[in-house]
């Protein structure tokens, strides 16, 4: 019996072997190097697009074999001339050859299709951006000749030019600012020319905030304000036009109250005298106490108002606050809440509303808001401490309840022992 | 004896409404019914008057069930049929799928007239029964009352209290609302770590992920497969009970204490008081309710069930291999099991003294295991 077991180990091998194999197979076959994805062809020197040019020039021919114009019949030699059909230089740079565009030349070359409505129609794209360009900061500067302004290429590219809705464009919306800030983020440059840093305030700012971290695309890039190829920075009486295209209340507002003439008058800009420009901060309803001091100096009656105003502000939003509060220990009981939900969004749309209302720097005007905030909030309160109050109700209800299973208990205790002595 | 009314149906009868009854039904033969139930301990004569059996066996001596640590038993049954009574209410506005079923709770709790309070009494008779089967377990330890002849009553003691804590499990998740959909989830990891069994098991309850398949499961087991398993489990026990006879250790003395008719009378007030303190406990001490299950959010601080906090340690919060650890439950499990097997003789390591002695190791070893998985997760800096 006891060589059993010997024959047992003996066959011990044969078993772990093909164990062995299917437990170390995965690791085996992880261990050998991952052949690396490779193009089932390598790449011709010549395209449809590109002509032979690629020959010598590959890297721009890859650049422009992805750009939108190499799908709609656009040649190397539309733009650089020559013979795309030869390699052989005497004849491929022979008769026409434009070679480099400079940079002044670019603009018109770029405009003698674009600015071709026949050409242009098919496309759906506008013709005015010469025009526009002409007008443009960039161009009045590029027509004294001062090369260094953007032109064309240096938004759109050169070679690689993509549309606009394409997320790698260079025109992309969420790649505008870095495009702008090719020249206007580069401090040198713009110190050299007397010109602030704006690339790097945009990026502080609350919109570029909402873009970029919240995305919320409806917040503005460079060109919202200033215009896409006539792009130049709106006049002091126009910045206040600029802002209320989107933030209309605000504007209607600050239009009805005092600011605005007297600003003008003193030949400041509406909105950025307040909010600044580029860095624009997010809202904070607590600056009301403190900005108008700023101007109008402490102890003002106008520092008066402003430390009002906030005071009306914080008093409705604290009102708000302690329904909310409420209104989660009632869901916890649960009481129906749904209804009180609704109704304190409402109390939060009024106090929204209170803050562009405060751009009119009337009180009267601001309490319409506030007020309303205020009594929706406790009208919330007061409905939830009248349902927990019942909860109080209850207690008392328990209370007699007690007094009954008491009552219960001893009459049938009694039962229960004249049971026993009638026996 | 000779009663003319009983020969004779169309004579009107002396004994009201009973006498009515009886004429036309056997009563003595439904009221005999009543013995399988474990009321009743006297053979009942089922050619006799109901009346006359009645008052016999209401005379006749009982044993008092209503003190001492006997109790726990009769307050096991009591607190069960009030589950069954809240629970049939909760189950006719209630909808067992996960698009409802959070909706349909809240109607009940939030909308229906005392729906909230019947909710919160099936709650807190819930957490009282797993409770009280558990102290009977540790009362059936304590007496050493798995000995021989009365194996087979600590067995179905043992079952009755796995039933108990299953029914507390499943029932917790149909509520839908967050914490108990994630208890559940952080349960279910804890019957998946045990070996053999746990798969399983876990397979029966519909996998590892809490979906519509598990709550679909978990509603019958809850209303239909575990109570049906406890009932034949009760009728089990009574039937056991009969046989072996009632023991004789604890503080009651040996022998009858009372008679039926003052039992019945204890019994009736135990129910009423029952039904009161869950009544209080329900008002003045509500559970709270949250927000609906989302199976993408784990709300901070969520464990599984008190019950479950020790296995829950040992396997998902020490650094033991979790083979070794489920190994080491399911043999402690395995071991309440066959703990009648193996105390067998009177001397040694397994006599009833030293019996008591492991029994509060093993104990003092579930309570602080409890108290790890209660704490682990507070002490633990939220990610």
């Amino acid at each position: 019996m006891r060589t059993v077991p010997r024959a047992w180990w003996c066959l011990a091998p044969l078993v772990a072997a093909p164990l062995a194999a299917v437990l170390l197979a995965p690791a085996l076959t992880a261990a050998q190097p991952r052949a690396i994805p490779q193009p089932a062809t390598a790449p011709a020197a010549a395209s449809a697009a590109a002509g032979r040019c690629g020959v010598c020039h590959p890297a721009e021919r890859v650049l422009f074999d992805k750009s939108g114009h190499a799908q709609e019949a656009v040649h190397c030699t539309s733009c650089h001339g020559g013979n795309d059909r030869s390699v052989d230089l005497a004849v491929a740079h022979g008769a026409g050859f434009r070679g480099r565009p400079s940079r002044r030349d670019i603009p018109g070359l770029c405009a003698s299709c674009h600015s071709n409505e026949d050409r242009m129609r098919a496309y759906n794209l506008p013709v005015d951006q010469y025009a526009l360009y002409q007008t443009s900061g960039h161009g009045r500067r590029l027509a004294k000749g001062d090369l260094s302004v953007a032109v064309c290429s240096d938004c759109h590219g050169a070679h690689d030019i993509l549309p606009p809705s394409d997320p790698a464009s260079r025109v992309f919306e969420l790649n505008i600012p870095k495009t702008c800030g090719t020249c206007h983020g580069d401090s040198a440059t713009m110190k050299a020319r007397n010109r602030p840093d704006v690339f790097r305030q945009y990026m502080s700012s609350i919109h570029a905030h909402q873009l970029f971290d919240q995305g919320n695309r409806r917040s503005p890039t460079c060109v919202s304000c200033h215009g896409v190829h006539g792009a130049a920075p709106p006049a002091v009486g126009d910045v206040g036009k600029v802002c209320g295209q989107c933030h209309t209340a605000e504007r209607r507002y600050f239009v009805a109250g005092p600011h605005r003439d007297g600003l003008l008058r003193a030949g400041r800009s509406e909105c950025a005298s307040c909010h600044g420009d580029h860095g624009i901060e997010g809202a904070r309803p607590q600056r009301l106490s403190t900005l108008c001091a700023q101007c109008h100096g402490a102890g003002s009656s106008q520092a008066a108002l402003g430390g009002a105003l906030w005071t009306e502000y914080r008093g409705a939003a604290q009102e708000i606050d302690k329904a909310v509060a409420l209104i989660d220990r009632a869901e916890a009981v649960p009481i129906q809440t749904e209804d009180y939900r609704a109704r304190l969004e409402e109390a939060r749309t009024y106090l929204r509303e209170a803050l562009p209302a405060a751009h009119s720097v009337q009180r009267e005007t601001v309490e319409g808001f506030t007020l309303r905030a205020r009594s929706v909030s406790s009208e919330i309160e007061h409905e939830i401490y009248a349902k927990l109050g019942n909860l109080r109700t209850r207690k008392f209800v328990l209370l007699v309840f007690w007094f009954y299973v008491l009552v219960t208990i001893v009459v049938l205790r009694r039962f229960r022992d004249r049971g026993a002595r009638v026996k | 004896m000779s009663d003319p009314g009983r020969d004779d149906p169309a004579t009107p009868s002396r004994n009201g409404w009973v006498g009515w009854l009886e004429k036309r039904l056997n009563l003595t033969e439904i009221f005999s019914f009543l013995t399988h139930f474990g009321l009743v301990y006297a053979p009942v004569d089922t050619t006799r008057p109901v009346r006359e059996v009645v008052r016999e066996l209401g005379n006749q001596p009982v044993p008092s069930y209503t003190r001492g640590p006997r109790v726990l038993g009769l307050l096991a049954a009591i607190l069960f049929a009030l589950q069954g009574i809240t629970g049939v209410l909760l189950a006719y506005y209630y909808r067992p799928t996960p698009e409802a079923a959070f909706e349909s709770t809240r109607t009940i709790v939030r909308d229906l007239p005392a729906g909230w309070f019947i909710h919160q009494m099936h709650h807190w008779g819930a957490y009282l029964l797993v409770a009280i089967v558990a102290l009977r377990l540790i009362r059936f330890f304590w007496d050493g009352l798995y000995r021989a002849p009365r194996e087979v009553l600590w067995w179905s003691a043992v079952i009755m209290a796995w039933l108990v804590v299953q029914l507390d499990f499943t029932g917790r998740l149909l509520v839908w609302d967050s914490r108990s959909y994630w208890s559940t989830v952080r349960g279910l990891e804890v019957v998946w770590a045990v070996p053999i069994v746990g798969p399983v098991l876990a397979f029966f309850l519909g996998g590892r992920v809490v979906n519509e398949d598990v709550l679909i499961r978990f509603y019958v087991l809850h209303l239909l497969v575990l109570p049906a398993l406890y009932l034949a489990f009760l009728y089990f026990t009574f039937a056991t009970l009969r046989r072996v006879g009632l023991s004789t250790a604890g503080a009651t003395p040996a022998g009858p204490t009372t008679t039926f008719r003052r039992h019945l009378y204890s019994m009736l007030i135990l129910s009423v008081l029952v039904f009161a303190v869950i009544v209080t406990l329900a008002m003045l001490l509500p559970f709270r309710f949250l927000g609906a299950a989302d199976p993408y959010a784990t709300p901070h601080g969520i464990r599984p069930p008190w019950y479950m906090l020790a296995p829950y340690a040992l396997l998902q919060k020490s650094s033991m291999p979790a083979w070794l650890s489920g190994a080491g439950l399911l043999a402690a499990g395995l071991g309440l099991l066959l703990l009648p097997l193996w105390t067998r003789r009177e001397q040694g390591w397994t006599s009833p003294q030293r019996m008591r002695l492991w029994g509060v190791i093993a104990l003092g070893i579930w309570v602080a295991l409890s108290a790890a998985g209660l704490l682990i997760d507070r002490l633990q800096v939220p990610r």
